[in-house]
């Protein structure tokens, strides 16, 4: 508890900086645009913003905190498309357009929008103070693991990502086995030996983990919005006066309570993020509360649920990028390849080595939320003004921001075309229903899992058994198991289930 | 189908990944009893043990793209590459009018209002990010040619 006390003072002290708390808010801001640019999810989102914040030059802990503001941002600005335009800007968002759009078509949207502002910064700040409670102690337990704990966390890690995210757990698993492939191109760090760089030298040291982020997302998602190009302007719904009422509060409190917890610990989850956690927080909610059958036509509750969740998400997602180095979505992948490039590597000993950096970004996210509710609240009419961009504007611009990022970090033209190339291979990825979040995943972690790896055999010297000698690396392989084989049970179950009441309804 | 298509082309990659990993790759001396070879061919195991999966029950029949929107695309990819290609010897004024000019007409703006949208994501894209936030942007190889005095070709020519 003292180290939390202390930690927390260290990160205050930090995030307090004027200049540091002007970067939180610009954070925010720029986030919110951004989030709320119709089809452009928050992951898109820091992809694009990604790049031109590392060519900025701040130092680690400033740039962290300027990337942490534009993720919550832009978390924030997803549910304005959501609610006003009934189009996602990612699969988090896609419960939120339930209940949302069918309020703010109902003439209520400045009260829909109020609602989920109030219930995102509930459930984001709920998750902030679990985090900031959890993160030493997750972090003081995980310096005991050793190579071989790891190795199993990332077989978790991957479990659970199979078992959980995207259509098809063959497609997941191979989005993942993409992405560690793409991880081994470059010189091998242990031996010295180039692999698959067939004598490019631009690629000698690895392919840029930007370059994967912004061909992957940004330039796949401006091939899509040429796809589905709609010509002239998207109808968005006016922005009306109503606003939340106490009372809409008090009605939807153990809602947002339920939905901040359920989405707090599904966060932490590896590998499965604000979707998942949307997804759980609605179907329960409904469950529990839908007796009149109001769900997906503007219920409050059926709102703030997933927009409580998606946030206590975001915030959960932090918890194993921060303590274990495994990043718990997608958007926390990305922030996890901008730790690395400032050489810091997430993981226990951050909060010992570089507490001012870890402790800087928890107290960030503490601001970053008052901030957004504050900016939210009175200036949602101005971030409303964004979805009216015609996407003829758009689309170009994408790619001028995302040419602009990618060329400031080296200066080297041989990098654009490879995002374009990377961007076409994110396109096709997209159209066989792959998610690309695995993708990214499996990058990130491609080069920990293979020294760990390593690293575990040459201690045992070659012994594989090394694997499964320890009781902490068994027991993440049998939670391996059952996050596989828990769904596959209980879809089974529920199908039997439904067939015997289809029989009994015919007898 | 279009699945098929796909994991045949990604199975044909990653066989090739394969056969570099089980031939190609070897360390000259190595330390760790799993070299830099072993990683790889793990991973090609399990990529090509997926696609034979895809290709076995594939769930995805076509893709759902028209004749038209392939056209679009392919421009795109067309002007993504061009303006790649010209971002140097252009520079980046020069090479954002030209791309966001021809993108935003593309896409169904009018010629004049693309002109507009070019000129000012060139001009003011190059002032915010060169002069306000000092972001490394190319000025372009032919206007440095021709304006400054002290590149060596210009001295070359004096002496």
């Amino acid at each position: 508890m003292e180290a939390v006390i202390s930690g927390l003072a260290t990160g205050f002290g930090v995030a307090l900086d004027p200049f540091n708390l002007f970067l939180v808010l610009a954070g925010c801001f720029a986030g919110t645009l951004i989030g709320a640019l119709p089809g452009l999810g928050p992951i898109n989102g820091v992809a694009i913003l990604l790049p031109i914040a590392y060519g900025l030059g701040f130092g680690p802990e400033s740039a962290l905190i300027l990337l942490a503001g534009i993720y919550y941002g832009a978390e924030y600005g997803g549910r304005i498309s959501s609610i006003l335009l009934n189009v996602p800007g990612d699969a988090g968002a896609v419960m939120t357009t339930l209940d949302g759009n069918p309020m703010a078509r109902n003439g209520e949207a400045g009260r829909a929008l109020s609602l989920s502002a109030v219930a995102s910064f509930i459930g984001g700040t709920f998750a902030v103070v679990l985090m900031s409670l959890f993160a030493p102690l997750l972090s003081a337990f995980a310096v005991t693991f050793s190579p071989a704990d790891y190795v199993a966390l990332m077989v978790f890690a991957f479990a659970s990502l199979a078992s959980l995210v995207g259509k098809s757990t063959t497609k997941t698993l191979l989005g993942a086995t993409i992405g560690l492939m793409l991880a081994t191109i470059g010189v091998d760090a242990n031996t010295g030996v180039a692999r698959y760089t067939f004598g490019i030298p631009d690629i000698l040291a690895g392919i840029d983990f930007l370059i994967v982020v912004v061909g992957l997302f940004g330039m796949a998602e401006l091939l899509t919005l040429v796809e589905h190009q709609v010509s002239g302007k998207l109808k968005s719904l006016p922005v009306d006066k109503s606003f939340v009422r106490w009372s809409d509060i008090a009605l939807t409190k153990w809602t947002i309570a339920r939905s901040s917890v359920i989405g707090f610990f599904i966060g932490i989850l590896p590998g499965t993020g604000a979707s998942v956690a949307s997804a759980v927080a609605y179907g329960t909610e409904k469950r529990l509360s839908d007796s009149k059958g109001t769900f997906g036509h503007g219920d409050m509750r059926g709102l703030a649920a997933p927009e409580a969740a998606n946030n206590a998400a975001a915030g959960g997602a932090m918890v194993p990028m921060l303590t274990l180095g495994i990043p718990g979505s997608g958007t926390t992948a990305i922030l996890l390849g901008a730790l690395l490039m400032f050489n810091i590597q997430p993981g226990p000993l951050m909060f010992t080595q570089r507490p001012d950096v870890a402790w800087g970004l928890i107290a960030s996210m503490y601001i970053g939320n008052v901030a957004l509710l504050v900016i939210n609240l009175p200036l949602v009419g101005l971030f409303a003004r964004m979805l009216t961009i015609p996407q003829h504007y758009l689309t170009p611009l994408i790619a001028i921001l995302a040419f602009i990022g990618i060329y400031t970090i080296v200066g080297n033209p041989f990098d654009l075309l490879l995002i374009t190339g990377l961007g076409i291979f994110g396109w096709f990825l997209r159209k066989m229903d792959f998610s690309l979040a695995p993708v990214i995943l499996g990058f990130v972690l491609g080069s920990l899992f293979e020294n760990n790896l390593r690293r575990a055999l040459s201690i045992s010297g070659g012994d594989w058994s090394i694997l499964v000698s320890d009781y902490k690396s068994i027991v993440l392989y049998v939670l391996a198991v059952l996050v596989v084989a828990l769904p596959v049970y209980l879809t089974r179950r529920a199908r039997r289930m439904e067939g015997d009441a289809d029989r009994g309804g015919l007898v | 189908m279009a699945d098929r298509i796909f994991a045949g082309v990604l199975l044909v990659v990653s066989l090739a990944y394969a056969v570099i990993a089980f031939t190609a790759i070897s360390a000259p001396f190595q330390y760790d009893p799993l070299g830099p070879e072993s990683w790889p061919r793990l991973l090609a195991i399990v990529a090509i043990v997926c696609l034979l999966i895809i290709l076995w029950k594939p769930d995805t029949d076509s893709l759902g793209v028209t004749g038209r929107t392939w056209f679009r695309l392919a421009a795109t990819i067309i002007l993504l590459v061009a303006y790649a290609e010209l971002y140097e010897p252009l520079g980046f004024i020069v090479s954002t009018i030209l791309f966001g000019t021809t993108m935003a007409a593309m896409l169904g703006a009018g010629i004049l209002r693309s002109a507009a949208f070019g000129l000012a994501a060139g001009i003011a894209g190059y002032l915010l990010c060169v002069m306000l936030l000092d972001l490394n942007l190319p000025a372009g190889e032919i206007f440095e040619t021709l304006f400054e005095p002290s590149s060596p070709a210009a001295s070359e020519g004096e002496s």
